[in-house]
C-alpha cells in the first residue's frame, strides 16, 4: 500500500464497518453460523493475546462476511498457503488488491459478479481452517469494501437511518453463550438506554462495558453480592414522585414511599433542616416557659416587703410578744441560780475545783519535759526563738535509748551543712588528706581516721551527735562554752610571749656550746658509728668529759662534719683530762678512737708548727707515741702535758690559708668527712705507712694537707722524731720552695706548686682517655645555650612579647643564596624567579621559549670565552700569522673580482 | 451502583459497574473479568495513591463515574 488512496481507503473502511454491522442485523440466520464459526477459530489460536477491538473487529469482520459470503470464503482460502502471523498476502490477492486500487470507486457490475462467482467457488473447495485475526481483518475489509461498491444505491438510504440503528446495534449477543466469553468477554455495550442514559461516562469516552445483567452473573462468580441498581430508578422515581411529594408537603412519608415501583427499598431522604431547626426552637420556647412558671410559683410563696403582717403592725401585740421574750430570759437566770444554790448545799463545788486543779496539774507541763534528750547543739537554739520539737523517729522496740526531740528543718540543715562538706572535700583525693593537719577551735590537732566522711555510712550510726538534756545544768554548760568562746576570741589572731625568758645576748659569730649541742648533725655518720659503738661506751667515754671546751666551732662550718663522739675526744684530748682506757677487745672500738686522737694531734701540730720551736714540738709530740704504745699495750692512765691551745691569729690565717688550695681539709671538704674515718679505706694505706716506717715521701704523696695516720702499734724510734720533725717543716702551710738547682724534680715540683704546671687530676676521668665517650657534636656553649633557650622560652611564656629576642653573640652566618639550575648553571634573580615559577605552577616554557633560551645560553658562553683582543674567528691571529710568514708588516689583498671592496678585503677573505 | 472507568493508556479502557461498598481487591476482580488479566497484577492509581485492596471504593471517595489509572505489575 502506502499510498495516498490507501489512507483515504481506511477511513472509508470504518464507515462501512458500521454500515456492515448494520447490514449483519438484517441478515439473521446466518449470524448465528458465523459466530460459530468464529468461536472456532479463537479457540485454535487460543495462544495469541488480542485487543478485544480488535476481536470486535474481527468478529464484525465475520458477520459482514456473512453478509458477503464470497469474500469470506476467500480469506479461508488464504490461510491455507499461509497460518503464520505475519501479513503475507497470495499472489492472487495481491493482484486483486492492484486492481482494487487501480480500479476505480465505481465497478462495474460485470466485475462484481465475476468475483463473487469466484469466491463461491473457492468456499464450495475449500472447508474453511482457522485463521489470524489481523489476517482475516485485513482481508474482510477487503471484502467489505467490495461489499460497499456492490451495494453502494442503497447504503445512501441507509445512511440516514444510521443513528437509529446504531443504538439498536450495540445490543449484546448473549451472554450466556459460553464459559470462556464470560472469561475475556466479548460481549459490546449495555443493552438497555435507561442504564446508559444516566451513565456519567459519555459513549464515545467508554471502554468495555458489560450490562448490569452480566456484571451480576459476573460478580455472583466472584461472591460478591449483586448490584444495588435502585440509584438508577430512585433518580427517576424521585423525579415521578416529586409532583406526589409536593402534593403531600408535609414530610409525612410512609415506608412505601421508600419503595420503588419494584418493591425495592429506595433511600431515606434526608432530613429537613428547616423543619428540625424549627422543632428545636419549639422545644427551647416550652422549656423557658416551663421555668419561668416554677420560678414564679417560687417567689409567690415569699412575702415582699409591701405585704402586712399581722403581728408586727398591731402594736398590742407587738408589746405582748417582746414582753414574753424578757420573761423567757428571766426565768432561765432565776432557774440556773436555784441549781448553784443546790450544789453548794451539796458540797458539790469544792469537789469540782479540787477536779480542775487535778486536772492543770495533771496536764503535760515544763517540769514533765525534764530528761528529755534534745539532738541539737545547744547553741543552734537562739535566745527569743521558738523552736517546735518533735519526737524522733524510732524503733518501737528501742525503749533503752528513750525520747529524743527533734525538729526537722534543723535536722535537715545539718544534712546540708554536712553535705556541703563532704562536697568541699576534693573528690581527688577522696577526702583524705594526709598531709592535711586539721585543728580544733582550741588549736589541739584533731586525729581523724582514714576516710572518715564514709564512717556515717559503714558504721550506720551517725557520729555522736551534739545534745544535751533538758532541766540539766543547762546554764552552766552554757557559761562554760561562753567562757571558752571568750578566751578563743581573745586569742583569735594573737601570739602569746612571755617577757621574761627573753635574756638580751650578745650576737656571737661562733656558736655557743650549748648551740653546738643541740645544732643538728647528720645522722648517718652516727649510723655508721654504732654498727661498732655501743652507746654504754660512748657513756663512759662521755663522763668525764666536761663542758667549757674553749674549741669553739667556727661559724664557717669547719666542725660542721665532725661527730658528737670526735667531738667529745677532742676535748677530752684538748683538755688532756686522765682517760681510763680501757684494754678492749673492741678493737673497733680501739681504732675509732686511735684515729681520732690522730687526727686530734695532727691538728694539733699544725696549729702549732708555725713558730717553729722544736722543743715545744718535741713537748708536744714525745708523749703522744708512748701514750699510744701505753693505750695500746698496757691501758696505763697517761697523763697530758699541756691543757691550752695558744690560737694565734696568724697562724690561724696562715694556717686557712694553705688549707684553702687543698682539697680535702676539713673546712673545705665537701665530701663527708667519713672518708677520713673511714677506717677500712685508709686502713691499707696505713699499713703501708707502717711497712715503710712513716717515710716523707708516703705523707707528701698522701697529699698536702690531708690527715695522716699514725701506727699506733708502731714504736716510734728516736729517729722518727727528727723525721717527724722535717715532716713537719715539709708540711708547713706555706711549704717551703723547692730549689730549683737541685734537680729537675724540684723544678718540676716548683711549677707544679706554682701552677705552671698542671698536675694531671687521676680521680677524674681524663679527657684524653675518655674522649671517644665525649660527645661529639655537643659542646658546652651547646649546653648553655639550651639553658638559655630554656629561660628565654619561660621568660618568654611569662612575661610575654615584651621580651626581646636575643641573638646569640658570636653567631654570623655566612648566608650565600644561589639558586642552581639542572645544568648547574646559577641563575640570576629573573631566572631563578622563572624557574621556581615554572616548578610552582608545575607548567614548563613552551618548545620554542627553551630552543630560544638554550641558543642564549651558548652565545653567552661563547661571549664569555671570547677573547677580547681578537675577533670571534680569530682573523687577527690569522693576520699575525701571516705576517710571521711573510715578515712583512702589511698583507697584500688582492684577487678580488669585486671591485667594490678596499684593498685589505680579499686577502682576509682568502684566509677564510 | 456507580460505574467507574479504569484506563490503562496503552489501549485498554474498561467501564466497570460496581457498589461503593466494594473493595478495591472486588474492582480489581471485576476489571480482571473485562480486560481478560488477572486480578493480582492489577494496580489501581489515582496521581500518587495507590489504592488498597481491602478498603473500600466508599472509603477511598471513589464515586460515579470516576476515572482510575490501570497499571500492571
Amino acid at each position: 500500500m502506502g499510498s495516498s488512496s490507501a489512507g483515504k481507503k481506511h477511513k472509508k473502511d470504518k464507515k462501512h464497518r458500521h454500515r456492515s454491522r448494520s447490514l449483519e442485523r438484517r441478515s439473521g440466520v446466518e449470524e448465528d453460523e458465523v459466530q460459530i464459526l468464529d468461536r472456532h477459530h479463537r479457540h485454535k489460536k487460543h495462544k495469541e493475546h488480542r485487543h478485544k477491538h480488535h476481536r470486535h473487529r474481527e468478529r464484525e469482520g465475520g458477520e459482514s462476511g456473512s453478509g458477503g459470503r464470497a469474500s469470506e470464503v476467500i480469506s479461508l482460502e488464504e490461510s491455507d498457503s499461509d497460518s503464520s502471523d505475519c501479513v503475507e498476502v497470495p499472489i492472487e490477492h495481491a493482484k486483486t488488491r492492484v486492481r482494487e486500487r487501480e480500479a476505480p470507486p465505481p465497478p462495474t457490475i460485470r466485475e462484481r459478479v465475476r468475483d463473487r462467482e469466484r469466491d463461491r467457488e473457492t468456499e464450495v473447495s475449500a472447508p474453511p481452517p482457522p485463521q489470524i485475526s489481523k489476517h482475516l481483518d485485513y482481508e474482510r475489509r477487503r471484502e467489505r469494501e467490495s461489499d460497499r461498491e456492490r451495494e453502494s444505491r442503497k447504503r445512501m438510504m441507509r445512511e440516514k437511518e444510521r443513528p437509529r440503528e446504531r443504538s439498536r446495534s450495540q445490543s449484546p449477543p448473549p451472554p450466556s453463550t459460553s464459559r470462556r466469553r464470560d472469561a475475556a468477554p466479548p460481549p459490546p455495550t449495555i443493552s438497555s438506554s435507561s442504564s446508559r442514559s444516566y451513565s456519567p461516562i459519555p459513549d464515545n469516552g467508554a471502554g468495555d462495558v458489560l450490562s448490569i445483567e452480566e456484571t451480576n452473573k459476573l460478580r455472583a462468580k466472584l461472591g460478591l453480592k449483586p448490584l444495588e441498581v435502585d440509584s438508577g430508578p430512585t433518580k427517576s422515581s424521585a423525579a415521578s414522585s416529586h409532583g406526589e411529594s409536593h402534593a403531600k408537603s408535609s414530610g409525612e412519608k410512609d415506608l412505601s414511599s421508600y419503595k420503588d415501583e419494584w418493591g425495592e427499598f429506595l433511600h431515606k431522604p434526608a432530613d429537613n433542616i428547616k423543619e428540625k431547626k424549627q422543632a428545636e426552637k419549639l422545644r427551647d420556647k416550652l422549656n423557658l416557659r416551663k421555668e419561668k412558671r416554677f420560678l414564679e410559683e417560687r417567689l409567690a410563696r415569699i412575702k415582699t416587703l409591701g405585704e402586712s403582717d399581722e403581728e408586727t403592725d398591731n402594736t398590742s401585740k407587738w408589746v405582748d410578744r417582746n414582753k414574753r421574750v424578757v420573761n423567757e430570759r428571766e426565768e432561765a437566770k432565776r432557774k440556773a441560780k436555784e441549781l448553784e444554790e443546790l450544789d453548794e448545799a451539796f458540797g458539790v463545788a469544792e469537789m469540782v475545783e479540787e477536779e480542775k486543779q487535778k486536772a492543770r496539774q495533771r496536764a503535760y507541763g515544763d517540769n514533765s519535759l525534764k530528761g528529755l534528750r534534745v539532738d541539737h547543739d545547744m547553741d543552734d537554739f537562739g535566745e527569743g526563738r521558738t523552736v517546735i520539737l518533735t519526737l524522733k523517729d524510732q524503733d518501737v522496740l528501742n525503749e533503752e535509748d528513750g525520747d529524743t526531740l527533734v525538729n526537722v528543718n534543723m535536722l535537715d540543715d545539718e544534712r546540708y551543712k554536712k553535705n556541703v562538706a563532704n562536697k568541699k572535700q576534693n573528690p581527688l583525693s577522696y577526702g583524705y588528706d594526709v598531709y592535711e593537719e586539721q585543728y580544733d577551735e582550741l588549736g589541739n590537732p584533731i586525729e581523724r581516721s582514714i576516710l572518715e566522711k564514709y564512717d556515717d555510712d559503714i558504721d550506720g550510726k551517725p557520729k555522736k551527735r551534739k545534745n544535751f538534756v533538758i532541766g540539766e545544768n543547762v546554764e552552766e554548760q552554757r557559761d562554760q562554752r561562753r567562757k571558752l568562746l571568750e578566751i578563743k576570741t581573745k586569742l583569735a589572731g594573737k601570739r602569746l610571749e612571755t617577757l621574761q625568758d627573753t635574756n638580751l645576748q650578745l650576737a656571737s659569730d661562733t656558736y655557743s656550746t650549748a648551740e653546738l649541742a643541740t645544732f643538728k648533725k647528720p645522722k648517718k655518720k652516727i649510723k655508721k658509728l654504732r654498727q661498732k659503738l655501743k652507746a654504754e661506751d660512748l657513756e663512759q667515754l662521755a663522763e668525764p668529759s666536761t663542758s667549757g671546751s674553749s674549741n669553739f666551732g667556727s661559724r664557717h662550718g669547719r666542725y660542721r662534719d665532725a661527730d658528737d663522739i670526735e667531738m667529745k675526744d677532742e676535748e677530752q684530748e684538748t683538755k688532756s683530762t686522765q682517760i681510763k682506757l680501757e684494754l678492749d677487745d673492741d678493737d673497733d672500738l680501739e681504732r675509732v678512737l686511735s684515729k681520732a686522737r690522730r687526727l686530734k694531734q695532727k691538728e694539733n701540730i699544725i696549729k702549732k708548727s708555725l713558730p717553729i720551736d722544736v722543743a715545744a714540738i718535741e713537748r708536744d709530740i714525745k708523749p703522744e707515741p708512748v701514750q699510744e704504745v701505753n693505750s695500746a699495750t698496757s691501758g696505763i692512765i697517761l697523763s697530758g702535758t699541756d691543757n691550752n691551745i695558744v690560737l694565734n691569729a696568724t697562724a690561724e690565717f696562715c694556717r686557712t690559708l694553705g688549707d684553702i688550695p687543698t682539697y680535702g681539709m676539713a673546712g673545705n671538704r665537701n665530701e663527708d668527712s667519713n672518708d677520713m674515718m673511714d677506717f677500712d679505706n685508709n686502713e691499707q694505706q696505713m699499713d703501708e705507712h707502717m711497712d715503710g716506717h712513716g717515710d716523707e715521701a708516703s705523707v707528701s704523696g698522701h697529699g698536702h694537707g690531708t690527715w695522716n695516720s699514725v701506727n699506733p702499734d708502731e714504736v716510734m724510734q728516736p729517729a722518727d722524731f727528727d723525721n717527724l720533725g722535717d715532716d713537719l717543716e715539709d708540711r708547713a702551710i706555706l711549704d717551703e720552695e723547692p730549689d730549683v738547682g737541685a734537680g729537675v724534680a724540684n723544678a718540676l715540683r716548683l711549677a707544679l706548686s706554682k701552677g705552671y704546671l698542671e698536675k694531671e687530676e687521676k680521680n677524674r676521668p681524663s679527657n684524653t682517655k675518655m674522649a671517644h665517650l665525649q660527645a661529639k657534636n655537643y659542646s658546652i656553649e651547646d649546653k648553655a645555650a639550651g639553658e638559655e633557650e630554656k629561660v628565654g622560652r619561660r621568660d618568654r611564656f611569662h612575661s610575654g612579647p615584651i621580651m626581646d629576642f636575643k641573638d646569640k653573640e658570636t653567631f654570623k652566618p655566612n648566608v650565600k643564596l644561589d639558586y642552581i639550575d639542572d645544568n648547574g648553571r646559577i641563575l640570576n634573580l629573573k631566572e631563578a624567579f622563572r624557574y621556581l615559577s615554572h616548578k610552582f605552577h608545575g607548567k614548563g616554557p613552551g618548545k620554542n621559549k627553551i630552543e630560544k633560551r638554550l641558543k642564549k645560553m651558548e652565545q653567552d658562553g661563547l661571549m664569555k670565552t671570547m677573547s677580547s683582543t681578537d675577533t670571534p674567528l680569530g682573523t687577527l691571529t690569522m693576520l699575525q700569522q701571516k705576517q710571521k710568514e711573510t715578515k712583512t708588516a702589511y698583507v697584500v689583498l688582492s684577487g678580488s673580482n669585486k671591485t667594490t671592496s678596499g684593498v685589505g678585503g680579499a686577502p682576509i677573505a682568502k684566509f677564510k | 451502583m456507580i460505574e467507574i472507568t479504569c484506563n490503562d493508556r496503552l489501549g485498554k479502557k474498561v467501564r466497570v459497574k460496581c457498589n461503593p461498598d466494594d473493595t478495591i481487591g472486588d474492582l480489581k476482580k471485576l476489571i480482571a473479568a473485562q480486560t481478560g488479566t488477572k486480578h493480582e497484577k492489577i494496580v489501581l492509581k489515582k496521581w500518587y495513591t495507590i489504592y488498597k485492596d481491602p478498603i473500600r471504593l466508599s472509603d477511598y471517595e471513589i464515586h460515579d463515574g470516576m476515572n482510575l489509572e490501570l497499571y500492571y505489575q
